[in-house]
């Protein structure tokens, strides 16, 4: 069981030639809830796109393990296999492909044949009662024409469905209003109250700690400029709250 | 034969230049002359029972329907100095006529199948819906050999009629196919024409709507996909020649392989069509690196008070969604495959009945595999 875990180790990343992440370690443990903040233009996304492989993000160097596993050998869609979830901060929109039948061709990839059609209906319409989804949405095309929060929205009803042992939730909370960053809050607590959540560990990206008011974290993380700078309990995201990011990264600065 | 209307026919440009530097027929060296035709036949017809409907082929409604079949035979397309149109109507050896009695509502769709074999097949679909009437139209171009198809359809609407007329040409892929679909709808009538060019090696296409009268709802929906060598020129043209009426256009093409295309997808507006709204949306996908779309909106606008919009986009197909996609566990080329077939799907939605719909969608998922 030493294994288990996200674990990210001295992980140094680019875009477009920049180095962005420049060393990361850190371990998202199985069951637990990490809050990762940090100010705009930190790296906090990029290490959302360097744990799941979007093309865009050059891996330099460093490991990433999920429960053992070497994630960075992976394609994409096997990390998701591997058990990884990405709430993207901007979800893509797919034209003609309609909610429900993505969300079953994504379930049969990440859970093959364990849930027969109707079941599986079942299953979405529950989930999507609890994010004050209306049914309708099944049939909508993906993210196509969806307003901010219906995107949100969509991306917690993915990550129900799909019910994986890590979920990175990328700035879910950015542009919510209080009902709908309820609503999310409300959906990461039930999954963890679930039988098939409670193992899930949590890394929650966040520029602003609001969201951390819903979903109480175990641990915090600061990153700044691609590196982790400060972890603590939830007390440092209230700090965080009051002082700022300024403070810190001053004294941080001193001690690099 | 009348030889003299096939020798103006043989004679007429095809008025359509070469697409492109890698399109590699040129329409106006094909040699139409040593065309076999096939022996005269009717199409396969399947039409529900309705008081007045008629649904026949041309040779009994030349001797049943004369009085109404005469006065619209050839009255839309005649008018286009269209060197295809010319061609099918010269020799013309299939066909079928529809005529739909004032006010009545037909739900079921009349199917009419042309298969081509044992020669080529020149046919000519003539839908005739009197006033407030209204009716669907599937036609399917089928073939058990390479014959090459070189049709007319035809859709004379009266006032406040309604018609759909969907056309699915799949013909083998050696064949050659070419075809021109006119409309003339009446005061407050509506016109939704949905083309699927599916099969052939060459498909030429044109689809006209001729806006004569007010109140006049237009709708041309059409997609392609050449794979392989295959090549696709389509044109439609909506011609509002009188205002306050509308139209939307829209057309979703891909190409993989080899494949060879374009769209040139026209409007006009005449100078005194005030009132008029239309709007034209076309979006081409290419797949591989040696497919070619040439995708071309042209809006001719000459009233001042009009609405008319056009969108085109052209590209591949977009990393960020296949990313999306994958980050859900979906294999890369099931992801691309989903993200095709979605593509179309807004287009494919608008043909009738679920059939037509599924057939058409088994035929793109085929494509893209």
């Amino acid at each position: 069981m030493s294994e288990r875990g996200l674990r990210i180790q001295q992980l140094r990343a680019s875009a477009g030639g920049t180095q962005i992440l420049k060393g990361i370690d850190l371990e998202v443990e199985a069951g637990r809830v990490h809050a990762l903040m940090g100010p705009n233009g930190s790296g906090k996304s990029t290490l959302a796109f360097s744990l799941t492989g979007h093309p865009g993000f050059k891996v330099e160097s460093g490991s990433v393990t999920l429960d053992g596993a070497d994630v960075l050998a992976m394609a994409p869609d096997k990390r998701a296999k591997a058990g990884l979830f990405l709430s993207f901060q901007y979800p893509a929109a797919i034209p003609g492909v309609k909610v429900a039948n993505f969300l079953f061709a994504a379930r049969q990839a990440l859970h093959p044949g364990d849930l027969p059609p109707a079941k599986f209906r079942a299953l979405l319409l529950e989930k999507m009662d609890l994010l004050d989804m209306d049914p309708s949405f099944m049939g909508r095309y993906l993210n196509d024409g969806f307003s901010g929060g219906e995107k949100k929205r969509l991306e917690m009803l993915q990550l129900a469905m799909l019910a994986p042992k890590y979920a990175v939730l990328d700035e879910t909370d950015s542009g919510l209003d209080v009902d709908a960053l309820r609503a999310v809050g409300e959906s990461v607590n039930a999954m963890r109250a679930s039988e098939t959540g409670k193992d899930t560990g949590f890394l929650i990206i966040t520029h602003y700690p609001r969201i951390l008011q819903y979903v109480k974290p175990d641990v915090v993380h600061i990153m700044i400029d691609g590196r982790i700078v400060k972890e603590g309990d939830a007390e440092l995201a209230q700090r965080i709250e009051r002082e700022g990011y300024d403070k810190i990264r001053e004294e941080t600065a001193q001690i690099a | 034969m009348p030889s003299a209307t096939l020798d103006k026919a043989l004679e007429l440009r095809s008025g359509r230049e070469r697409p492109g530097q890698f399109w590699k027929i040129d329409l106006d060296a094909i040699d139409f002359s040593s065309l076999q035709a096939a022996a005269p036949s009717d199409p396969q017809i399947v039409a529900p029972s309705k008081p007045g409907l008629i649904a026949c082929g041309l040779e009994t409604a030349r001797r049943d329907h004369a009085e109404i079949f005469n006065g619209a035979f050839g009255s839309v397309t005649g008018t286009l100095n269209d060197k295809f149109a010319a061609l099918s109507a010269a020799l013309c050896n299939s066909g079928a006529f529809v005529y739909i009695p004032p006010d009545q509502s037909v739900d079921d769709p009349i199917e009419i199948t042309y298969t081509a074999k044992n020669g080529a097949l020149f046919p000519h679909t003539l839908v005739v819906v009197d006033r407030g009437a209204r009716c669907t139209v599937i036609e399917r171009i089928e073939g058990e050999s390479a014959d090459a198809v070189c049709g007319i359809a035809e859709i004379v609407a009266a006032e406040s009629a309604s018609v759909t007329y969907a056309a699915e040409q799949n013909l083998p892929l050696e064949s050659q196919a070419f075809f021109t679909r006119a409309a003339s709808p009446g005061k407050d009538a509506s016109v939704t024409w949905c083309v699927a060019e599916v099969g052939a090696a060459l498909s030429v296409s044109r689809i006209d709507v001729l806006v004569d009268n007010p109140g006049v709802d237009a709708h041309v929906n059409g997609f392609f996909f050449p794979r392989g060598d295959q090549h696709v020129d389509m044109v439609s043209t909506i011609r509002h020649n009188v205002g306050e009426s509308q139209s939307q256009t829209l057309i979703k093409s891909a190409a993989t392989g080899r494949g060879q295309a374009r769209y040139l997808g026209n409007i006009r507006i005449a100078p005194h069509a005030q009132g008029t709204e239309a709007s034209l949306r076309d979006d081409a996908l290419l797949l591989s690196p040696r497919a070619h779309i040439d995708s071309v909106p042209a809006l001719e606008i000459g009233a001042n008070d009009v609405k008319a919009f056009h969108g085109a986009t052209i590209g591949a197909l977009d990393e960020n969604l296949i990313f999306y996609m994958e980050s859900r566990g979906i294999e890369r080329e099931a992801a691309e495959k989903m993200i095709a077939l979605g593509f179309f799907e807004p287009v494919v939605e608008r043909f009738p009945t679920a059939a037509m719909r599924d057939r058409l969608r088994a035929a793109l998922e085929a494509k893209i595999a």
